[in-house]
């Protein structure tokens, strides 16, 4: 009799094409775990460690939060575009995970803000940290109604 | 032998909190991000105020999961019992909670044991 083959490389989810992730979501802290999970599943599908896997989720989810708080005003129902793509490019030897996330809202580019010192008894700021710490590259880039967020994270 | 007392804490990210001695033993459990931390806010209050320790033991055990805004009430809750001369313990790390408390280097300022008794002998 046949064994069943042990199927460990997670299958595709809705809105998964695969080597592309879109997701239409809303200003709503509830689908914070949804974007995070729906990202970390991608990146275990295209074999990304689980170390990475859990990174990438925890910075969409602050990303998002931030976009939510600060972009949004805490408003719920507005638009959040978030794009994963998947890029493989062997002979350069580059494999890499590229998030982007688009908002239509009123937050402020980090980059111009003027550096303050982290305190980690002081609210805030968290993060952006983890952005910068466990991603390749964080580029924020303004848009002339929002704002587009681009997160990199090589294999 | 200090006698231990159900605080009843009663909630979903809080299930069982406890008094023993000086110390108040909650448990946590959920996946906590910005959409329930408010909810454990909540809670962490009800039980600073209704357990009144100098140490509070926080045994994350049951938190695969949590994100800065989590963080962020466990640092007020660590600024509250600092005012009175009190200590937090952290207890039972996941991964991934141990590695954001670690980027956000408060790995550091919380006292981080291996478990409740470790937590209750310091």
């Amino acid at each position: 009799m046949a064994t069943p083959l042990n199927h460990s490389v997670p299958q595709p989810l809705p809105g998964e094409n695969g080597s592309r992730l879109e997701l239409h979501l809303a200003s709503h802290t509830a689908e914070l775990a949804k974007a995070r999970k729906a990202v970390e599943h991608f990146a275990a599908h295209h074999g990304f460690s689980e170390n990475a896997q859990a990174q990438v989720g925890l910075c969409v989810n602050e990303a998002m939060a931030n976009v939510i708080r600060h972009a949004y005003g805490g408003t719920s129902g507005k638009p959040i575009l978030l794009i994963a793509d998947y890029d493989e490019s062997p002979d350069l030897g580059s494999t890499s995970l590229r998030i982007t996330i688009r908002d239509w809202g009123n937050g402020r580019n980090p980059s111009e803000m003027p550096p303050k010192p982290y305190n980690a008894l002081e609210p805030g700021g968290v993060g952006l940290i983890c952005l910068r710490r466990m991603m390749d590259e964080v580029t924020f880039t303004p848009q002339p109604d929002g704002m587009l967020l681009t997160l990199v994270k090589r294999k | 032998m200090n006698q231990s007392i159900e605080l009843n804490a009663g909630t979903d990210l809080v299930p069982s909190a406890r008094v023993e001695g000086t110390s108040v033993i909650a448990s946590i459990r959920g996946e906590i991000d910005l959409h329930n931390s408010p909810e454990l806010r909540g809670a962490m209050l009800d039980v600073l105020l209704r357990g009144d320790p100098q140490k509070l033991i926080l045994n994350l055990q049951q938190v695969p999961y949590m994100d800065s805004s989590a963080v962020a009430v466990l640092v007020e809750a660590l600024q509250k019992m600092r005012r009175i001369g009190g200590k937090v313990f952290l207890t039972n790390l996941q991964p991934r909670v141990k590695g954001l408390l670690e980027i956000a280097r408060l790995d550091t300022i919380f006292n981080v044991v291996k478990d409740e008794a470790e937590a209750l002998a310091k």
